[in-house]
């Protein structure tokens, strides 16, 4: 099979700390318990963490209207305090895996690759998200639903989301 | 006679040509949208309810072009028909483009928001660690 490349989403954040404290943040438990989470009044607990490069864990993240969300992590390579990378998937609370069944063709295996890099004090995250080997039609279900100016939606589409959340 | 009696029991053509465009391809939402000129179809018609006609002239491109990816989009239920006289207007169904832009916001929203957590969690411990 033809293997067929797609260009990551990204995500470039400074923070106000030493690689490994930013780096530990992301792989101790009782770090993690403190932030993983999407937004204020979620809590987060992890209830199986083996941390290290060809290890998994499963989290608990708690909406704050009391939704549950399971996600099972798959560790790719920890190499503290420079690259992390992990596959995360939706799953139940036994860390079995849940296909998202009502988006057909969404990639099956989501790649998260971080790395850190510490100037002044100061470390910087790089953070990329991809299919990994997607099939053609993952590439299109994942390319088609970015914001990307140069092939993706136009400026249309921030109409379409005013009329979407308008509803 | 006889060869009018022999054309009926072929079947008629209409048969294939209605059956041809499925043979070729089956959409989902996601390769329907994955073609820039219907994601231009739907950006036109988020505005208003258009016309084949309408849509052809804002997108300059021939009639059949339009009707062809609207006809994708049709399939899809991502756009609908409306008929009123000799007219058809079409537009977007929000509803099945929803679960679009929720994916579409999902890493910005979900990394984003949790790298905000983060960056107040290290700030607050490292304060936390200089008062001692």
């Amino acid at each position: 099979m033809m293997q067929s490349t797609v260009t990551p989403s990204k995500i470039v954040r400074e923070f106000d700390a030493p690689k490994t404290l930013v780096f530990d943040a992301w792989t101790k438990v009782e770090h993690l318990n403190n932030w993983m989470f999407p937004m204020q009044g979620c809590s987060c607990e992890f209830v199986k963490a083996d941390i290290k490069t060809g290890g998994s864990s499963l989290h608990k993240v708690t909406m704050p209207n009391g939704h549950e969300m399971w996600l099972f992590t798959q560790y790719e390579e920890v190499s503290a305090p420079e690259k992390l990378v992990f596959l995360q998937y939706f799953s139940n609370k036994n860390g079995d895996i849940v296909q998202m069944q009502h988006i057909p063709n969404w990639p099956k295996d989501m790649l998260a690759t971080l790395s850190f890099e510490e100037i002044e004090g100061k470390t910087t995250i790089t953070f990329l998200w991809e299919p990994r080997n997607p099939t053609a039609e993952e590439i299109i279900a994942f390319e088609s639903t970015r914001a990307d100016h140069d092939k993706g939606w136009g400026a249309g589409m921030q109409q379409l989301q005013v009329y979407l959340s308008s509803l | 006679m006889i060869q009018n009696h022999k054309y009926i029991l072929h079947i008629p053509i209409w048969v294939y040509i209605k059956s041809m465009p499925r043979l070729k391809t089956t959409y989902d939402v996601f390769s329907a949208i994955g073609e820039p000129r219907r994601r231009q179809i739907i950006e036109l018609l988020v505005h208003k309810e258009m016309t084949v006609n309408e849509l052809a002239e804002a997108c300059e491109w021939p009639q059949p072009t339009v009707s062809k990816h609207l006809g994708v989009l049709k399939e899809v239920c991502l756009v609908s028909e409306r008929r009123m006289g000799r007219y058809r207007f079409y537009k977007v169904e929000p509803d099945k483009l929803k679960p679009i832009q929720e994916w579409m916001h999902q890493f910005e929203k979900y990394w984003g928001g949790a790298l905000d957590q983060l960056d107040d969690y290290l700030i607050n411990i490292q304060k936390k660690g200089k008062q001692k």
